[in-house]
């Protein structure tokens, strides 16, 4: 059964109330815009400029003087011979690329100090082009160092050059000078050398300088004084014995002026209290050099001698050698073949070590013990021309036995030269002495021998040295040091016997030097004959001793043990002592 | 200084740029006569580039410094125009631009480089100048020598066989260029 479920009613009519909120007036109310700006720009950025043009460029300028002549006649030669290259290269290979060689300018002395004047030198050509574009012509092509030389000349008032015989001091010397003379820097030149050398000297220009005319003064005094005064000839040859005649000619009183005076052999003037260096001092100049290969022959005062004739008061005596070798250094150019040339034949010493024979030895002795005995007696009187007296009449026993002509080093040099003539070579053999020379004659005679010393007449000299060199049988020339050993080219020769030796390894090497020079065919082999246990083996002592001093000055290093060959080496060569002790020298 | 008749002298102009310490250049020119002889010589001051020009320049910087600074500073003091102006520096080709003269380029050779070597320590030629025929431009002979024009300027090669020509020259076109060098030293005293 089903239950009937009750139902109630009830009045859901609930009261409501709206309450007033505001909002109502507030929906129909427009809605109020505000508008906010805010601005995107920013501020403009700051720009920076670079120039990238840089400030204009400082600039020095310089100007030069009309060209030398002898570069003048380069743009004439130059036509000419492009034209000759362009014929031959017309039918040939295109030009090769030139070759690579090694450049010379001349180079300002430090005494220039012009800028300008300094540019000019170096801003010239090289010495390398104007010989091979034409404007310079030489017989042969010049060794580099020889260039070198010629720049070193060209731009100084005051030079020595020094280079070691056989090196061309005479071509580096005349070349230069004809540069002078094209270039227009230089007028008038004086050479000055000793009287033997004034036919070489003539040969030499007419070598390398043809086109500059030259005279020699010679002649009586009217015709030299013509000679003196003749400005025609750009270039004028003197021997220092003329000098003397015709002091008061080249003097201030004379008048005359020279662009250039050079000396050859300038040793001549490296006492300077003699007449000759007096002399020369005196001529009136404006540039002075002085061709030597010997600068010292004895000591470093030899150098101060021959300064007072380039710079006055640049060198003193007694200057020690360091000072003296940085003072005078921008003056000096000194190169040895061993330098330059290192493709030149060597030199082969070979001392050959004599006893004396049985007669020399005992006259020898006896001539010692009298004259030293002779010597000690002398005392206080004694001077070193007695000493001198004395070295000399050994150094002849050395040579020869004055009684009965034996002589040891005679044989030594018979066997020598046979070898000589029978190998077809050529040799000079040196002496001290004329008549050593002539006593050496009696025994090589058969060789072939030519005399070459004082007793020559000098007219006969150039002959002599010419039926040398071309007579096939003439094998061996007998010279004095005095008249051979200088300005000779005599580089045919393969031997040189030094048959005594002289007091002074230069004028020894000055001897040497004739035969081992630019030219010279094979090695040159040098003998030296020395007698053992004699007064040659001392004097050989202090040679050496010597040769370290030149070696010292001239290679800037060391300091030698002993300066020069003094009187008291002279003396130390006895041991001489008197009963009152040690000798003083007298003179 | 000089009475020559500057207006017939046919001259040739040798212009160089060296290095000294990293950066400072100095810029020399040799004005000679086609005999060789020198009539002019003109050199800049040290001129080392800013900053600035080294980066905004990159790598046109050395034919500015060169050619146009340097090499224009430098023909605006000669007397006289020259035939030509040769270097040894392909940057100094840029200073044909604003010249109404020829420039050509002579590659150094193996001895002016050991010339320069040997006589100015202090300086070293530009690595990139001794190059002997720079690949991207045309050489072509003149005389004895290679050398070469500006790749803008091909048309100078014609004037300049022409030149050489009617002019006969026959001058070592490398030499000078040691000459500058040791001049430049000697005015400034640098580089020994």
């Amino acid at each position: 059964m089903t239950e009937l479920a009750d139902i109630n009613s009830l009045d859901l009519k609930i009261k409501t109330e709206v309450l007033a909120l505001g909002w109502n007036p507030a929906l129909t109310r427009a809605p109020q815009i505000t508008i906010t700006s805010e601005t995107f720009r920013v501020a403009r950025p700051k720009a920076v400029s670079l120039t990238c043009q840089g400030p204009s460029v400082p600039v020095k300028s310089f100007v030069f003087p009309e060209a030398p002549a002898w570069l003048q006649s380069l743009e004439k030669k130059a036509a000419a011979k492009r034209a000759v290259a362009d014929d031959a290269s017309s039918e040939g290979e295109p030009p090769s690329k030139p070759k690579p060689r090694k450049i010379t300018h001349i180079r300002p002395p430090g005494d220039v100090i012009k800028l300008e004047d300094r540019l000019y030198y170096l801003l010239q050509p090289s010495l390398e082009s104007l010989v091979s574009s034409g404007a310079l012509e030489f017989p042969f092509e010049p060794f580099p160092y020889q260039f070198e030389g010629i720049a070193f000349l060209y731009p100084r008032h005051a030079a020595v050059m020094a280079d070691e015989m056989g090196l061309g001091k005479t071509m580096q010397s005349i070349s230069t000078m004809r540069m002078l003379l094209r270039a227009g820097e230089i007028r008038s030149v004086l050479l000055v050398c000793p009287k033997p050398l004034v036919s070489n000297w003539k040969r030499e220009f007419n070598l390398w300088a043809p086109e500059v005319p030259i005279s020699v003064i010679e002649g009586d005094a009217a015709k030299r004084s013509w000679l003196w005064r003749d400005n025609q000839t750009p270039v004028k040859i003197a021997n220092y014995e003329l000098m003397m005649r015709d002091q008061e000619l080249v003097g201030e009183e004379g008048g005359l002026h020279f662009d250039l005076v050079v000396l050859d052999e300038a040793q001549r003037i490296k006492n300077s209290t003699s007449t000759t260096a007096e002399i020369v001092r005196g001529i009136p100049r404006t540039r002075s050099w002085a061709l030597t290969g010997t600068p010292i022959e004895n000591s470093t005062d030899d150098l101060v001698g021959v300064f007072e004739f380039l710079a006055p008061g640049l060198l003193t005596k007694g200057m020690d050698i360091k000072s003296m070798s940085s003072t005078a250094g921008e003056y000096i150019i000194r190169r040895t073949k061993d330098l330059v040339m290192t493709d030149m034949p060597p030199r082969l010493y070979r001392d050959a070590q004599l006893y004396l024979s049985p007669a020399q030895q005992e006259a020898y002795e006896i001539a010692e013990k009298e004259g030293v005995v002779r010597l000690e007696d002398m005392g206080q009187e004694l001077t070193v021309q007695h000493v001198f007296e004395l070295v000399l009449r050994l150094k002849q026993i050395c040579n020869f036995d004055p009684l009965t002509g034996e002589s040891a080093k005679m044989e030594q040099l018979k066997a020598d030269l046979e070898e000589v003539a029978a190998s077809g070579k050529k040799a000079i053999l040196f002496s001290q002495w004329t008549r050593t020379i002539q006593e050496i004659r009696k025994h090589v005679e058969s060789f072939g021998v030519l005399e070459y010393h004082g007793k020559v007449p000098h007219k006969q000299r150039e002959g002599v040295i010419d039926q040398f060199k071309n007579d096939p049988s003439k094998h061996v020339i007998l010279m004095s040091y005095g008249a051979g050993s200088v300005g000779l080219n005599l580089q045919f020769c393969e031997y040189v016997f030094l048959f005594d030796r002289w007091w002074n390894p230069a004028i020894e090497d000055q001897a040497i030097n004739r035969a081992h020079r630019i030219g010279a065919a094979g090695a040159v082999t040098i003998s030296r004959y020395l007698a053992v246990g004699t007064i040659e083996e001392r004097i050989n002592k202090v040679l050496e001793e010597k040769r370290e001093l030149f070696n010292a000055l001239f290679s800037e290093t060391g300091q030698p043990a002993k300066i020069g060959f003094s009187k008291d080496e002279i003396f130390g060569l006895f041991d001489l002592r008197s009963p009152k002790g040690p000798i003083r020298l007298a003179a | 200084m000089s009475n020559r008749n500057e207006k017939n002298v046919p001259t040739l102009g040798f212009l160089t740029v060296v290095e000294h310490t990293p950066g400072a250049l100095f810029g020399g020119l040799l004005v000679l006569n086609l005999a060789g002889r020198p009539l002019e010589f003109h050199c800049t001051a040290p001129v080392k580039a800013n900053r600035a020009q080294e980066i905004l320049y990159g790598p046109t910087l050395r034919p500015y410094l060169y050619g146009e600074q340097i090499g224009g500073a430098l023909i605006a003091k000669m007397k006289t125009p020259a035939l030509a102006i040769c270097t040894d520096q392909e940057h100094v080709l840029a200073l044909r631009d604003q010249s109404e003269m020829p420039v050509v380029l002579v590659p150094p050779t193996c001895s002016e480089e050991a010339a320069a070597s040997e006589h100015s320590a202090g300086y070293r030629i530009d690595a990139a100048q001794v190059a002997v025929a720079p690949p991207h431009i045309r050489s072509f002979r003149l005389g004895q020598y290679e050398v070469a024009v500006g790749p803008q300027h091909a048309a100078d090669q014609q004037t300049l066989e022409g030149l050489w020509q009617e002019k006969l020259i026959d001058l070592d076109l490398t030499e000078p260029f040691t000459r500058i060098r040791e001049a430049i030293e000697e005015a400034h005293g640098v580089g020994k």
